[in-house]
């Protein structure tokens, strides 16, 4: 059975038709606003199943993915390409993606968050890369100091993303600021290895390290956490 | 347990920095060995964590319905419909086809070219070796002229010379000597030109003739049997008196000239007395 077999008319939910502002800021601010919805508590397992469903071309499910990942990995993306239209793209490029791969996500090797964050992550590096923003990206890393933000200053609709947001936060105070900014510059700014450590001049060794440092203490605290 | 430089690799492997021999790799290693997956499975959970730290933002509501209609339009474009499959189908074979024939149409134009080229070639090499060759003649027959033109130059010159010295030849100059002893003081000389059938009289202290009487002059040719008149003159006085004279009939070799005193306005043949003669 092929996606456009499958197609149902009860798809669209109501806050999905919403007409938008005319100006980014505007609609950034409606769309904060907007994401009042009940909570849902993060269900991997949950998520797995939509996955599957998207994978026989349940537009509902697509929807429910959407409405469950979509403002962490637009947020996620806003801050890699520090542009919000080039971060919908990323985005749609993304979603896109998931919708026609969904049947190649493997869940004993990624959890749904991870795999669709993965991908949306690939988006905006390949987007970064070929446009060359790295080098603006990076100097905001410099000069502004951290991507990682202090604080959730969302209205954090979601309560389970507020809580992972804080817990993450909160791992990564507890890592040393080279591991961090290693990290940071791995994550968001879509560096390799190599180009960090060019970037900083420092040995590749020891920027493999100090990621894969950062990482593993990321997950021990994570693990804790949870 | 995991070793770091292995674990490092995975690392490099989750975030798609491997080259895709090594990524291959990686990957198998991953399916068969558990302790590998669970670690893999644990860093990229970690990595993927950090995503929560970026300021959540309200996505664009319209964008999973923008998506949906961009795959629908995306399927339907690439479902043709079954009449249409078949033209679908036929076009990669025309279009195969008619890069055959268009290969064929140019391999044989391409053939026909190169024999036109090679002709051509042969021919400006030919006309090429022509031009040389009469390149060559020209520049021997530009060489002969010059040594023509020279020698044309060297002949005019050596001819003037030879004009010039047979015009010296055809001159006869000849000194008259007295005859008479009141006339040992005068001199004449007398330059015929034999070419020019004519000559010139220079005359010095020679007195005047007298009153009733001119001196008269006289060419000697030995196949005539009279001297030939070749005019009378006036002397005025004893100075140095130059004049220029033609023999009253042709001659045609001269043997001397005579002058005499002759009544005034001459005579047809010598009557007077010769006073001066020369050889």
């Amino acid at each position: 059975m092929t996606a456009a077999q499958t197609i149902r008319p009860t798809v669209v939910r109501s806050d999905f038709i919403k007409s938008a502002p005319t100006t980014v800021e505007g609609r950034l601010r409606d769309r904060a606003h907007r994401m009042n919805r009940p909570a849902q508590e993060p269900d991997s397992e949950l998520e797995a199943r939509l996955i599957s469903q998207i994978a026989g071309g349940d537009e509902a499910a697509f929807g429910m993915l959407y409405e469950r990942f979509s403002a962490s990995l637009y947020g996620m993306a806003f801050r890699m390409m520090n542009d919000a239209k080039e971060a919908e793209d990323v985005l749609q490029e993304g979603f896109t993606y998931i919708w026609r791969k969904a049947a190649s996500y493997d869940s004993s090797r990624s959890t749904p968050f991870a795999w669709a964050v993965m991908i949306v992550r690939n988006k905006a590096i390949d987007r970064l890369r070929t446009r060359q923003r790295q080098e603006r990206l990076h100097d905001k890393v410099t000069t502004e100091g951290s991507f990682f933000q202090e604080k959730d200053e969302t209205s954090a609709d979601q309560p389970s993303v507020r809580e992972r947001g804080a817990l993450v936060r909160s791992a990564l105070q507890q890592i040393p600021p080279e591991q961090r900014q290693a990290l940071e510059l791995s994550f968001f700014g879509g560096l390799t290895h190599e180009q960090i450590a060019e970037r900083l001049a420092t040995p590749l060794g020891t920027i493999k390290a100090r990621i894969r440092r950062g990482l593993l203490r990321l997950r021990d605290c994570l693990k804790e956490g949870l | 347990m995991i070793d770091e430089s292995k674990q490092d690799l995975l690392v490099q492997y989750l975030l798609g920095e491997l080259d895709s021999t090594t990524a291959d790799k990686v990957s198998a290693e991953i399916a068969v060995d558990g302790e590998l997956r669970d670690f893999a499975h644990e860093m990229e959970e970690a990595f993927a964590s950090l995503a929560y730290t970026a300021t959540p933002i309200a996505p664009p509501p319209e964008l999973p319905q923008r998506v949906l209609r961009m795959e629908r339009r995306a399927g339907q474009d690439s479902r043709p419909a079954p009449r249409l499959r078949m033209i679908w189908l036929a076009i990669p074979w025309a279009l195969a086809a008619c890069l055959a024939i268009a290969c064929a149409v140019l391999g044989v134009e391409w053939a026909s070219t190169q024999k036109s080229l090679i002709s051509l070639r042969e021919k400006a090499g030919e006309t090429s070796k022509e031009l040389g060759l009469l390149q060559e003649k020209n520049a021997q027959s530009e060489s002969k002229l010059a040594q023509t033109q020279e020698a044309l130059t060297q002949s005019e010159k050596e001819l003037a010379l030879l004009r010039e010295r047979n015009v010296l030849a055809e001159l006869k100059i000849t000194t008259l000597k007295a005859q008479i002893a009141a006339y040992k003081g005068a001199t004449a000389v007398v330059i015929w030109d034999r070419d020019k059938g004519s000559g010139v009289l220079q005359l010095d202290k020679l007195s005047p003739a007298g009153p009733g009487k001119d001196y008269q002059l006289w060419v000697i040719d030995p196949k005539k049997p009279q001297p030939v008149s070749a005019g009378v003159f006036a002397v005025p006085n004893e100075g140095l008196i130059r004049t220029s004279f033609h023999p009253a009939v042709p001659v045609e070799s001269v043997d001397a000239f005579a002058i005499s005193i002759e009544k005034a306005g001459g005579a047809p043949k010598p009557q007077g007395q010769i006073i001066l003669v020369g050889r």
